[in-house]
C-alpha cells in the first residue's frame, strides 16, 4: 500500500492527443492517463525485511563461488553491476546526479536574505558513509599551535559568552574582556617558561649591565673615600665602607628585582561600597589626611592598636562641616559629623592594609644586621693579585747612544785644524792612490794608515804617508774625507759647517755616484735646449727616485698576502720606491728565482704599487681598483702549477711528456657494458676534480694563440699552388678574411676547419 | 658513379739512403712496404675525411664532406653501399666487430648508429654540443665512444633505447680529436696537448701532457705503446704504462690538419701522412725514414692510414685516403701489398 498521488491529466491534453477520438474512448483513457508522481515512501517493515534478507543472503553468498557472489550495501541493494548491466553504479544509473537531474541540492537566492546565505562545509560533499569513515572526527582548526594566544583568548571569550547565555546572570550584556582570562598561554610564553623564564621577569639579560653599574658605583665611592681618607677618622671610613657595601648589596638586590615587568594583579574588592564610588569625592582634605596617615604609619611602624588609638584621638578633632562652634563652646557629641564616612573608611583601609614595603625593608635591614645577603657578596680580600715589577735601575751616567772610539775622535781632532788646500800632484796614478787611501783611512780609522805605512816600506808608492811626495795633498784629502764622515754622522751639523761649501756640485755628484751630466756648451743656464732638458730629466730619473710618502697605505692592502716572502719583497720594493734618493744598484737577489720570474715579479710589484697609489689618489672614486687587486693577484699566483706549466712551455721543452694521475669514476653502466667490475662499487660519489674556469680560459687562450699562428703559417701552403708560401700571400690572406682569424682566436681549434672550401 | 682504376703493382722499391746499413731482413721488410697505388676508389663527391677498414680487413668504409658514408670492397674496388642521412660532413666512421652496425659522426653533433645491411639509421645519439671528431665501438660493440669539439668524450649505450650518454668525460681543456678503446681503457687525444687514458678497471685517469696538440692516437698491436700524432710535425711513441716518451718521428709536415698515424701489423714500422702528399714510413726503434712515397698528386692531401689484420694473417693493407683541395679529383687511392709473415 503506497501513498500515491494520482493526478488525472487534464482532458484537454488527452483530447489534444486524441482529438479525433470519440467520447466513447474516454473511460478507457481514464485508466491509462494515471500518472504516478512523487517518491514512494517505504514502510519500516519493508526495509527491515530487506535488511534481514540481505543479512541472510550474505551468509548464503559466502557459500557461493566467487563469481556468483554479489556485492550489496547494508540495505541489501546491489552495488556493483556487471559490465553489461552498467558496471559500478555511481550516482543515478551511472550518471552523475540524481533522478531529478543535476540540480543543486537547495538553491536559495541570496538576493533578499544575504545573512542567511549558507556556508559550504565539507559535510556538504560527504555522504553518510564518508562521515562514518571519519569515525566522528570532525575537521577543526587546532588550538595547539597558538603563537600569540589570541585564538585561545577568543575561544575562552566565546565559551564564557555561551555559558552566560545559558545561565543568564544578574548583569546583563556581554562579558567584559578583562574578566575573561585566556585558558592557555601562548606558545611563546610556554617556550620562555621552559627556558627558565617566569612571569614578571624581563627577557632582556639585564644582569650583567646592572652588575657592572653597581661595581662602577662602588669603585667611584671607594675613590672618593680614599681621596679624603687622610683627614678622616678610621671609624668614619669604616662606616663609609659599610655604606659602600650596602650600596653594592642594594644594587644586587635591585638586580634580582629590577627589570621585571609589573604583573597586573587584580585586587579583590573587599569593601562595601559600589564600583566606582569614591568616598573622598567631595572631601579632598580627607584624602590628604589619609595619605599623611599612611606615611606616618610607615615611619613609625606602629601596631594596629596604636593606629586605632591615634585614629580615635584624631576623631575627636573632626567636626561636622557647616556647623560653626563658638569660642566658648565645648565640643559635644552632637557636634560630631555623624554622616562623614571618610573616617570610617580610613580606619578600615588602615586596618586592612599591612604596610608591605615597610615589612620588606625591615627584613632587609635584619639581613644586613646579620651580615649576609641572599645574593653574592664581594670578597673582602681577593685571591687574585696583579704582580708588579719595578723598572730596572738605570745608572746615573747612562747615555742612550753608543760611542765609537777611534774615527770620530780622530775626525774631531783633525777637524780643528784645516790643512791648507794643496794642488794635486801631476801624476794621476799617484793622485788616485792618495785619494783612495785617504778615503779608506777616513772610513776605517787610523790602523789602516798604519797598515799602509807598513806596506809603504816595501813599495815606494806609499811614500806620501811618511812625508814623501804628495804628503800635504794626502793630509788635505784625509781631512776632507773625515769632514764628510762627520757630516754624514751628524746631519744636523752640515749647514753649520763652513767646510762643506768647499764641496762643489761635481764632487758631491761623484760622492753620490751620479752620472756626470753632459755639460752644455752654452754657459748660460737660461738657454737650455729642449733636448738637453729631456736628457737632464732622464739622467735625473736614472739616478734619483721620486720620494712618495708611504703613509696612508693601510695594512689591509697587501696584495701578496698569501706569500709572505713575496710580500716582504714587495714591501722592500715599496720602501725603495717611496724612500726617494739614490736608486739601490743591486737588489738582494733571490737565488731561487730565475731572471724571467724576477722580471715578472717586478712588473707585478709595479702594477700593485700603481694600483695602491691610484687608490690613494682616488680613494673616493674607485675603491674597487684596490679591492679587486688582491683577488686578481691571488688568482695569478695561487694557481702556480698553471703558471709553471706555461713557463715550462716557453722555456724548457724536454720536460714533456708529463704524467699526472687522477681518480676517475666510470659510470656503473659503462663498467657493465665493458664487462668490468665497477671499481667504485658501493662507494659514495666522490667530489669532482675542481677545474676552475680561469685555468681553462688561460690555457685556452694560450694554446689557441699558438696554434692559430701555426694554422695561419701553414695555411699559406694550401692557398698557393706552389709548395712554398710567400709572405705577401699570407698577409693578403689574413687581410682578406680577418673575421675568420678573429673567430679562430676566440674558439678552440677545429682542425677540420683549418681549411675551408 | 663508381669508377675503378686498378693499377699494376709495379716498380722495384728502392730503399732510402737512411735505410742503408740496416740488417738484411729489416731492409727486406722495408722493401715489402707498400709504395704503389693498387686501386682508386672513386665515388665521393667531396673531400674524403676518413677511411676505415672493417674488423677483418675485407671491406673499408669512407666518409667525407659529401655527407655520405660509403662501403667499399677495396680488393675488388666495388662500391657496396652508400649511407646517406648525415646533414653535414662526416668526420669519422667505425664498424662493429660483427660487421652488423656502423657508427658515424660529424658536423651535425649527433652520432649515427647504422644497420649495415639495410642502410637505415637505428639510432641517433645526442649529447655533444658541437661537432664530433671521432667515434669508436668498444670490444663488445655495446658502447660507442665519441670525441667532440665540445671538449668532451662521451659514451653511449647501444643496448638501451636512450639516446643520452651514459658517461661524459669533460676533463679536457680543448677539442678532443681522437678516441681509442681497448677492453679496459678509453684513450683520447686532445688539442690541449694531452693524451688521457681512462682506466675503467682501476678508476684512474692518466694524463700525459705532450705539450703539443694531439691529432690522432693509435695503439700498438701489443697494446703497450701509444702513437700520438702531434701538430708540431712530430709523431711521438709513448710507453702506455710509464708515460715515457720512447721515440719521436719527424720529417713529415703536420701543422694544421688532422692526420692519422699507425703502426704496421708487426709493429715494426710507423706510418704517417704528410701535408705535402707524401706517406712516411719510419722504422720503429731508431726512427729513420725507411720509405716515403708520394701518394697523391694534388697539392693538399689528407692522408689517413689504416692497417688491419686479415683473418688469415697474410694480408696487409694500407689505405691512403686523400682530400683534394681542388675538388676536381676526389678519389681514394689504395696502396696495398701482400706479404707473408
Amino acid at each position: 500500500s503506497r501513498t500515491v498521488v494520482v493526478y488525472q491529466l487534464r482532458r484537454q491534453r488527452a483530447r489534444a492527443s486524441h482529438s479525433e477520438d470519440p467520447p466513447a474512448m474516454a473511460s478507457h483513457d481514464d485508466d491509462q492517463d494515471l500518472v504516478v508522481y512523487g517518491t514512494p515512501i517505504e514502510r519500516e517493515e519493508d526495509i527491515s525485511a530487506r535488511k534481514r534478507r540481505a543479512v541472510a543472503d550474505a551468509g548464503q553468498l559466502r557459500a557461493l563461488p566467487a563469481w556468483k557472489q554479489e556485492v550489496r550495501d547494508e540495505e541489501g541493494r546491489r552495488r556493483f553491476h556487471g559490465a553489461f548491466t552498467g558496471g559500478f553504479s555511481a550516482g543515478f544509473y551511472n550518471t552523475a546526479g540524481s533522478k531529478e537531474g543535476w540540480t543543486p541540492q537547495t538553491f536559495t537566492s541570496s538576493r533578499k536574505s544575504r545573512a542567511e546565505h549558507k556556508k559550504q562545509s565539507i559535510y556538504n560533499f560527504l555522504d553518510e558513509e564518508d562521515i562514518k569513515d571519519m569515525g566522528g572526527n570532525a575537521l577543526e582548526t587546532s588550538q595547539q599551535y597558538d603563537t600569540f594566544g589570541f585564538t585561545a583568548a577568543e575561544h575562552a571569550r566565546k565559551q564564557a559568552s555561551k555559558e552566560q547565555n545559558e545561565r543568564p546572570s544578574a548583569i546583563p550584556g556581554p562579558v567584559p574582556d578583562e574578566l575573561v582570562v585566556p585558558a592557555t598561554t601562548s606558545i611563546g610564553v610556554k617556550l620562555l617558561m621552559k627556558m627558565g623564564w617566569h612571569q614578571g621577569r624581563t627577557i632582556k639579560d639585564a644582569h650583567a649591565d646592572s652588575l657592572y653599574e653597581s661595581r662602577r658605583e662602588a669603585r667611584k665611592a671607594f675613590l672618593a673615600l680614599s681621596g679624603v681618607s687622610n683627614d678622616e677618622d678610621q671609624d668614619q671610613i669604616a662606616s663609609q665602607k659599610s655604606r659602600v657595601d650596602e650600596n653594592v648589596a642594594e644594587s644586587f638586590n635591585k638586580i634580582s628585582a629590577s627589570g621585571n615587568t609589573p604583573v597586573y594583579v587584580l585586587h579583590p574588592k573587599e569593601d562595601l561600597h559600589g564600583l566606582g564610588f569614591d568616598p573622598f569625592k567631595h572631601a579632598p582634605e580627607f584624602k590628604d589626611r589619609k595619605r599623611s596617615h599612611k606615611s606616618v604609619n610607615r615611619d613609625r611602624n606602629r601596631s594596629d592598636v596604636s593606629v586605632r588609638g591615634s585614629l580615635l584621638i584624631s576623631n575627636s578633632g573632626q567636626y561636622a562641616p557647616g556647623f560653626g562652634i563658638g569660642a566658648l563652646e565645648e565640643l559635644g557629641v552632637e557636634d560630631e559629623d555623624i554622616y562623614a564616612s571618610g573616617f570610617n573608611y580610613e580606619q578600615t583601609e588602615v586596618d586592612i592594609e599591612p604596610s608591605k614595603t615597610s615589612g620588606d625593608s625591615k627584613f632587609k635591614l635584619e639581613d644586613k644586621k646579620r651580615g649576609f645577603f641572599l645574593s653574592f657578596k664581594i670578597a673582602s680580600n681577593s685571591e687574585y693579585k696583579l704582580e708588579r715589577f719595578h723598572p730596572p735601575e738605570i745608572p746615573a751616567d747612562f747615555d742612550g747612544r753608543h760611542k765609537f772610539s777611534s774615527p770620530i775622535q780622530t775626525a774631531d781632532k783633525f777637524s780643528d785644524l784645516a790643512p791648507p788646500e794643496v794642488p794635486p800632484p801631476e801624476d794621476t796614478t799617484l793622485r788616485l792612490l792618495i785619494e783612495g787611501c785617504a778615503a779608506m783611512v777616513a772610513r776605517c780609522g787610523k790602523h789602516i794608515e798604519d797598515f799602509y805605512k807598513e806596506k809603504s816600506k816595501a813599495s815606494p808608492q806609499f811614500l806620501f804617508l811618511d812625508g814623501g811626495d804628495g804628503c800635504s795633498y794626502y793630509t788635505r784629502k784625509l781631512w776632507e774625507h773625515q769632514q764628510k764622515f762627520i757630516d754624514r754622522q751628524r746631519p744636523g751639523a752640515v749647514k753649520s759647517k763652513p767646510s762643506s761649501d768647499k764641496l762643489t756640485a761635481e764632487n758631491r755628484g761623484t760622492i753620490l755616484g751620479e752620472k756626470p751630466l753632459d755639460r752644455s756648451s752654452k754657459s748660460s743656464s737660461s738657454f737650455v735646449s729642449a733636448k738637453e732638458a729631456v736628457q737632464l730629466q732622464s739622467n735625473l730619473g736614472d739616478t734619483f727616485v721620486k720620494p712618495i710618502s708611504l703613509d696612508g697605505v693601510p695594512e689591509s692592502k697587501k696584495p701578496f698576502r698569501n706569500e709572505p716572502a713575496k710580500q716582504a719583497r714587495f714591501e722592500q720594493f715599496l720602501k725603495e720606491k717611496y724612500q726617494g734618493g739614490l736608486r739601490i744598484a743591486s737588489l738582494a737577489p733571490t737565488i731561487t728565482m730565475s731572471d724571467a720570474d724576477r722580471a715578472r715579479e717586478r712588473l707585478d710589484f709595479e702594477a700593485a704599487a700603481d694600483a695602491i697609489e691610484k687608490g690613494k689618489e682616488y680613494k673616493a672614486i674607485d675603491p674597487l681598483s684596490i679591492l679587486g687587486l688582491p683577488g686578481l693577484n691571488e688568482q695569478r699566483f695561487v694557481s702556480s702549477t698553471q703558471l709553471e706549466s706555461s713557463a715550462v712551455l716557453q722555456d724548457e721543452r724536454p720536460m714533456y711528456p708529463q704524467r699526472e694521475e687522477f681518480e676517475w669514476r666510470p659510470s656503473p653502466i659503462l663498467c657493465k657494458r665493458f664487462d668490468i667490475v665497477d671499481p667504485f662499487m658501493g662507494k659514495p660519489m666522490p667530489l669532482r676534480r675542481p677545474i676552475s674556469k680561469m685555468d681553462t680560459l688561460m690555457f685556452m687562450t694560450e694554446s689557441t694563440k699558438k696554434i692559430n699562428e701555426d694554422v695561419r703559417g701553414s695555411s699559406t701552403i694550401p692557398q698557393n699552388a706552389a709548395v712554398s708560401g710567400t709572405e705577401e700571400t699570407e698577409a693578403q690572406e689574413t687581410a682578406n678574411n680577418p673575421d675568420i682569424v678573429a673567430s679562430r682566436m676566440q674558439r678552440p681549434v677545429d682542425l677540420y676547419k683549418g681549411n675551408l672550401f | 658513379s663508381l669508377s675503378l682504376s686498378p693499377k699494376k703493382k709495379g716498380g722495384s722499391p728502392t730503399p732510402e739512403p737512411s735505410a742503408r746499413g740496416r740488417t738484411k731482413e729489416m731492409s727486406s721488410a722495408a722493401q715489402q712496404l707498400p709504395r704503389t697505388e693498387s686501386r682508386t676508389l672513386s665515388g665521393h663527391e667531396g673531400a674524403v675525411l676518413a677511411v676505415r677498414f672493417n674488423h677483418d680487413g675485407k671491406y673499408c668504409l669512407s666518409c667525407g664532406k659529401d655527407r655520405t658514408v660509403r662501403l667499399w670492397n677495396p680488393h675488388t674496388g666495388a662500391h657496396v653501399k652508400t649511407y646517406k642521412s648525415h646533414g653535414r660532413e662526416v668526420r669519422d666512421v667505425n664498424a662493429s666487430s660483427d660487421n652488423a652496425k656502423l657508427v658515424s659522426c660529424g658536423g651535425d653533433k649527433q652520432i649515427f648508429y647504422w644497420d649495415v645491411a639495410s642502410g637505415k639509421v637505428i639510432r641517433k645519439f645526442r649529447g655533444h654540443n658541437s661537432e664530433v671528431n671521432s667515434v669508436k665501438f668498444n670490444e663488445h660493440n655495446t658502447v660507442v665512444l665519441s670525441a667532440g669539439y665540445d671538449r668532451s668524450v662521451r659514451a653511449f649505450d647501444c643496448r638501451s633505447q636512450s639516446s643520452d650518454p651514459i658517461q661524459t668525460i669533460d676533463t679536457f681543456q680543448d677539442s678532443v680529436m681522437s678516441v681509442n678503446v681497448t677492453n679496459t681503457e678509453i684513450i683520447a687525444g686532445s688539442v690541449d696537448g694531452t693524451v688521457r687514458t681512462f682506466d675503467i678497471r682501476m678508476g684512474r685517469e692518466t694524463v700525459d701532457n705532450l705539450g703539443h696538440p694531439v691529432n690522432c692516437i693509435s695503439l700498438s698491436n701489443d697494446r703497450n705503446c701509444l702513437l700520438a700524432n702531434c701538430l708540431d710535425s712530430t709523431v711521438r711513441l709513448l710507453d702506455k704504462n710509464s708515460g715515457e716518451m720512447l721515440q719521436e718521428y719527424k720529417g713529415h709536415i703536420c701543422k694544421s690538419f688532422k692526420m692519422d698515424c699507425c703502426l704496421t701489423n708487426d709493429d715494426a714500422f710507423v706510418i704517417g701522412g704528410s701535408e705535402d702528399g707524401f706517406v712516411f714510413f719510419w722504422e720503429l726503434v731508431d726512427a729513420p725514414i725507411v720509405a716515403t712515397f708520394r701518394a697523391h698528386s694534388s697539392v693538399v692531401l689528407f692522408p689517413c692510414h689504416q692497417r688491419h689484420l686479415s683473418p688469415n694473417k697474410d694480408l696487409h693493407v694500407d689505405v691512403i685516403c686523400r682530400w683534394d683541395h681542388s675538388c676536381l679529383d676526389l678519389k681514394i687511392e689504395i696502396a696495398d701489398v701482400c706479404y707473408p709473415y
